[in-house]
């Protein structure tokens, strides 16, 4: 039987190999850390991987050094893992002491009674936080019935970086187009073929692409931005009707759809790795978030640049949202203390929050930022000012999106037509919203 | 007589013996206990209780909870996210049920030949991916098959492949799924499968050549018909594994491109802890129980009555 003699050689050097490759992978970032040793242990879990996590690790290792008498231990869990980890956390009665989510989600979590009313820390009841000192309409985000039930630490949201070297050498200066056809053209001079056309040219080779304009990353955020910029919405404004089938939304979806299969100017979402396409150089422009500034300048053969989020629609109008803290109603005594001391911290140091690329909270805190040393976070930021949309606020948030993020996905990757897509999105989100609402 | 047998009786102390069938009986439940104690508490209990979720709108953090019948049954007749999960864990459970079954096989016969050396080593070496978590699996294999950076794409443009959309084309998406599940999964039936190799009479394999039979003559029929009952349990305990598949979507590609890597246990995730419907998601689980149930038993029905013990 030498055919199988030769298969079970065949299987070992498999899985040697895998091992061996396994054993020498870099050490999984820390995901629980104890800071300090004061006598006031608090737990706080957030979803604030990467850079956000080792910035805010950072922050808290001061914030002790400064308050003895607190200690914190950080968990820090992927936001799907977060999610149903918090709901049985609190089943069992034994939530953490401080946690972090998105604005967006506060309405979903309030419903569930889980909130601390912190309206006794801004300054408009007697507390220590300047309430008018936060940007909107970020701020506006952690407001149920005009109840505050968290502090935002930052604004993060969609953006682009452009790879300098590539635009330069296209011949263009990175900016974004206010129009959908000059984006198109600027993206088809960047997409290059192996022989060296570009996306224009008559001799271009769609099927054999060595350089692309852009790509797709985070598309549900992105189709969000699109879709406010063709004036739509995936929900009315009283939030019991599903829109996302509406004519706004069909133009936003066929437009990217448009940059993968009419003008070959994006790759298939599907397998393709966005940054690490755009760190080999592969990508010119790429959509991306706030939170890619450390990638990028970790990226040091490549000159990378912040732009604005692109326009595909008539008017501008980017996707952002917010990580608040928040606290469970049933926290009191010495560990609430030690919790609002530490908020209080972190929002007074803010400018710290800033090396992570987000945009901070705080209004004094962007001002002081200087545009040599954070050049994306004021960009950024002041798109979110002029232009910016909260993700939307709705009690069933997560599940909306649950159902639309697979529909765009599949529309996007030649799947199901557009139509059908939105259709299918919509029905579900409407069977939701009934349900929920 | 009788009254002087009584009485005899009655004097004598009496010890209490029991047989030994019920000593046996008693120590074997004994030795169980810690099982079924475990397992009723957080297996039998947790079924109960799920089925009896089912009937309710049972969302974790609201106190209230509504009985609603049979309507979270009647909302997965008519989700058509819940056929295509079913369809999508279907497929990939019949890849890798034949497919681990085919490799399993195959690595325990080349193990099996009398003429290996060092069959322990290979044993132990091949078992190795089973210990791995579906986590380390599941990381290294997205890498493995990663469309622009992967090995396995690598490896085959050294023959001219051009780069496959492992996990991102929808038609691939199951099976490149399925392949990772056979590589890490193929090991626990290897060893079933050595186990019933050695129980194979040699004097069966000896007769044959003596009767000049060539080596695909005696494993079609000799090996592989005195393999049956073997093959049966791989296949039920494979399909009841394989159809709760889980983990591999999850980290893999959760569940896209677009639904196509929808599993069942997927949707369960997504409906109980992300839509924090557990009722509906009870609802899932329950409606899955029933079809494994059923899928078993027909599995009985048309492989089994044709194993001989």
């Amino acid at each position: 039987m030498p055919k199988l003699k030769a298969l079970k050689y065949l299987l070992s050097l498999f899985i040697l190999v895998f091992f061996v490759q396994t054993m020498a992978q870099d050490e999984p970032e820390p995901v629980v850390t104890d800071f300090g040793s004061g006598g006031t242990l608090i737990s706080f879990w957030n979803g604030l991987s990467g850079s956000d996590g080792v910035t805010l690790n950072e922050m808290l290792g001061q914030f002790v050094s400064e308050n003895p008498d607190v200690s914190v231990r950080t968990e820090i869990i992927d936001w799907g893992t977060l999610y149903p980890k918090l709901q049985t956390a609190f089943v069992a009665g034994e939530p953490p002491d401080v946690f972090i989510v998105h604005a967006s989600e506060v309405a979903q979590f309030h419903s569930y009674g889980m909130l601390k009313d912190l309206s006794y820390l801004y300054d408009t009841n007697g507390g220590p936080l300047p309430a008018d000192d936060f940007a909107q309409p970020g701020f506006n985000g952690v407001f149920i019935d005009g109840v505050p039930y968290g502090v935002p630490l930052d604004n993060h949201g969609r953006a682009t970086w452009a790879n300098v070297g590539l635009f330069e050498a296209a011949g263009i200066e990175p900016h974004i187009p206010n129009n959908f056809d000059d984006l198109v053209a600027m993206l088809q001079q960047l997409t290059l073929d192996a022989n060296g056309n570009n996306a224009a040219s008559a001799d271009f080779d769609p099927a054999n692409i060595v350089q692309w304009g852009t790509c797709m990353e985070w598309i549900y955020t992105d189709f969000e931005s699109y879709l406010w910029q063709h004036g739509g919405s995936i929900i009315s404004e009283d939030g019991k009707t599903a829109t996302v089938n509406s004519e706004a939304a069909m133009a936003a979806l066929q437009k990217m759809h448009d940059l993968i299969y009419k003008y070959h100017v994006s790759p298939e979402p599907a397998g393709f790795d966005a940054w690490q396409s755009w760190a080999g150089g592969k990508v010119a422009l790429v959509p991306t978030g706030s939170w890619f500034r450390n990638f990028a300048e970790d990226q040091t053969d490549i000159q990378g640049q912040a732009l604005p989020a692109m326009q595909l629609g008539p008017n501008p109008g980017v996707w952002f949202g917010a990580h608040v803290f928040m606290i469970p109603v049933s926290l009191e005594g010495e560990k609430l203390a030690a919790v609002e001391k530490m908020i209080e911290w972190v929002t007074n140091n803010q400018k710290m929050w800033a090396a992570s690329g987000q945009v901070p909270a705080r209004i004094s805190v962007q001002a002081e930022l200087d545009p040599e040393n954070y050049p994306s976070n004021i960009l950024i930021g002041k798109t979110f000012q002029d232009y910016g949309h909260m993700e939307v606020v709705s009690t069933a948030i997560l599940e909306l999106q649950s159902a639309l993020d697979p529909e765009l996905s599949a529309a996007l990757n030649n799947q199901k037509s557009i139509e059908d897509a939105l259709n299918d999105a919509n029905k579900r989100m409407q069977q939701i919203l009934d349900r929920t609402q | 007589m009788q009254k002087s047998e009584s009485l005899s009786k009655t004097n004598t102390p009496k010890r209490f013996r029991m047989n030994l069938k019920t000593r046996e009986t008693i120590a074997a439940y004994l030795f169980l206990s810690p099982f079924i104690i475990l397992f009723s508490v957080f297996v039998i209990r947790a079924t109960f209780y799920a089925i009896q979720m089912s009937f309710f709108d049972w969302t974790i953090l609201r106190p209230f909870k509504p009985f609603v019948g049979l309507a979270n049954y009647k909302e997965l007749i008519n989700d058509d996210v819940w056929w295509l999960a079913l369809k999508n864990t279907l497929y990939f459970s019949i890849i890798t049920v034949v497919g681990t079954s085919a490799v399993a096989l195959a690595a325990a016969l080349a193990i099996n030949q009398p003429q290996v050396k060092g069959k322990e080593f290979f044993r132990v070496l091949l078992y190795m991916p089973s210990l791995l978590s579906v986590g380390v699996i599941g990381l290294t294999w997205v890498w493995l098959l990663n469309t622009q950076f992967g090995i396995v794409n690598y490896l085959l443009s050294f023959i001219g492949i051009r780069p496959i959309n492992w996990l991102g084309d929808g038609k691939l998406v199951i099976p490149a799924l399925s392949l990772t599940t056979i590589w890490w999964g193929f090991g626990f039936p290897m060893l079933i499968f050595l186990a019933g190799l050695q129980g194979i009479p040699e004097q069966l394999y000896e007769a044959a050549r003596i009767d000049g039979a060539r080596q695909g003559q005696i494993f079609w029929r000799i090996t592989l018909p005195l393999l049956r009952p073997t093959l049966l349990f791989v296949t039920v305990t494979g399909f009841i594994a394989h159809f709760q598949v889980f983990g591999q979507p999850f980290i893999m590609t959760r569940g896209g491109p677009g639904r196509a890597s929808y599993t069942v246990i997927f949707y369960l995730y997504e409906a109980a802890w992300r839509a924090f419907r557990m009722g509906y998601g009870s609802a899932i689980a329950v409606a899955l129980a029933i079809i494994i149930i059923i899928f078993t038993l027909l599995q009985f029905r048309f492989i089994g009555r044709r194993v001989e013990y």
